[in-house]
């Protein structure tokens, strides 16, 4: 049994995707954010950086996104090539390109002046927002051979994990740096209008309250 | 057999480590940085970012350094807890953790005008960033004190190299703040980096890329034998 800690529309909600596609039993329990319990000494021995998510898993707590999604993966095939797959390699590659690379550019998008201050918060975020284009278009040329891994045809842990990236950045105001809209990835896009149509995704956007085209046009 | 597109004292160094420890055949193909020739269409067939490193292997190339260095421990099964086992989780939290965390705060102090977009931010943008590594390295200090099976240097997994390595450039670069860091005060990490650079994989390494004895507690700059670091 997992308990993950997610606040609504946050990183949690790709590893609660996931397992919900999975089938499997866990307890969502939310976060306090108003009253700072990321700051609290209980969910910082959960994630000692005090960021979102964290799950506790019979092996302890767990956290960051990419290893959530790993560690969910090895111990419930389907969603994912294991270990001994033979496109494993390319799936992990494009895994830590998403979460090394494409989430990271997301991250300084949203916070730029966290990156060096408000002083810098406007160039930081204009080189962001062209690096993660090129970063896109690469991720999108890889789903273009509609791999296992990242298909239109079935649902897979990097397919949620770009999914809810590209529904945050689709989220942003038009015509804005940080805007992204997911129909100038078109691979990308079939990925994530399967995705959203997903029994798993319909009732997880019921419970977080998304809305219904939660990813393709997220409003 | 394997080829590794390396450039002296680059992330290639971590994979290059972990191939000597693994004991399996490979070969290095130079990507010369002097030449820009990551830029190049032909490195840029087998990574399209342009990043160093990248291994050719018999399922295709594979960039990334930690999706080299965790495909390596599945397909070798070794240097890191297997799948399913019961340090699995916490070995990969750490090694995202220092892939996405450490690696990437690392990248932004080695190349800070390519991401603090002005000159006039740099100080700032330098404080911010070298706080936050020493807030990380903490951290990874703590869980290094308390001996986990995946990081104990006499057995090592990929993350005591990958840990290390980031040590070394933390400590070289930028060129200009050279030992800013001071590794004693993570004695955990000291003790990791001090017997790891010991060994025989690492002291090869160091040999091929001219980087000197003491590589990660006390680091100079490579003098290698072809291509350039920067």
């Amino acid at each position: 049994m997992y308990t993950l800690r997610y606040s609504p529309d946050s990183a949690s909600l790709i590893v609660r995707l996931v397992l919900t596609e999975l089938g499997l039993p866990f307890e969502a329990r939310a976060i306090d954010r108003r009253a700072g319990e990321l700051d609290s000494p209980g969910y910082r021995a959960l994630h000692p950086l005090g960021k979102i998510p964290a799950m506790e898993t019979p092996n302890g707590p767990m956290f960051e996104s990419a290893a959530i999604l790993l560690y969910l993966s090895d111990r419930h095939p389907g969603l994912a090539p294991g270990p001994d797959a033979p496109d494993r390699a390319a799936f992990l590659k494009w895994l830590f390109f998403t979460s090394t690379n494409i989430h990271t550019a997301v991250m300084e998008v949203f916070y730029p002046e966290r990156v060096a201050g408000e002083a810098a918060a406007g160039a930081v975020l204009a080189h962001a927002s062209a690096r993660l284009r090129t970063l896109l278009s690469a991720l999108n040329l890889a789903a273009e051979a509609n791999p296992v891994w990242l298909s239109a045809d079935q649902p897979s842990t990097l397919g949620y994990y770009i999914a809810v990236l590209m529904r945050w950045l689709g989220q942003c105001d038009k015509g804005t740096l940080a805007h992204v809209d997911a129909a100038d990835y078109p691979a990308l896009h079939a990925v994530l209008a399967m995705l959203e149509q997903r029994p798993a995704a319909r009732a997880v956007a019921l419970a977080e309250g998304l809305g219904d085209t939660i990813f393709t046009d997220p409003g | 057999m394997y080829v590794l597109h390396y450039a002296p004292d680059n992330a290639s160094q971590i994979i290059r480590m972990v191939l000597e420890e693994l004991a399996v055949p490979y070969r290095t193909a130079l990507v010369d940085r002097s030449t820009r020739a990551q830029d190049r269409p032909e490195y840029r067939a087998v990574n399209p970012t342009g990043l160093i490193p990248a291994l050719e292997t018999p399922q295709g190339a594979v960039f990334e350094t930690a999706a080299i260095l965790l495909w390596l421990t599945e397909t070798h099964a070794a240097m890191a807890p297997a799948p399913g086992s019961a340090l699995r989780g916490d070995f990969l939290k750490w090694l995202i953790f220092v892939a996405n965390t450490l690696h990437a705060d690392a990248r932004l102090l080695f190349y800070p005008e390519a991401h603090a977009g002005s000159a006039q931010a740099l100080p700032g943008f330098r404080s911010q960033t070298e706080a936050r590594i020493l807030r990380h390295l903490g951290l990874l200090d703590t869980v290094a004190a308390q001996s986990p099976g995946y990081l104990v240097a006499s057995d090592p997994s990929v993350l005591c190299y990958y840990i290390c390595c980031l040590i070394r450039w933390i400590t070289l670069y930028p060129a200009d703040r050279r030992g800013w860091l001071d590794l004693a005060r993570f004695p955990a990490l000291f003790d990791l980096a001090e017997t790891l650079q010991s060994r025989p994989a690492a002291l090869r390494v160091a040999l091929a890329e001219g980087l000197g004895p003491t590589v990660f507690t006390d680091p100079h700059f490579a003098v290698p034998p072809e291509g350039s670091a920067l």
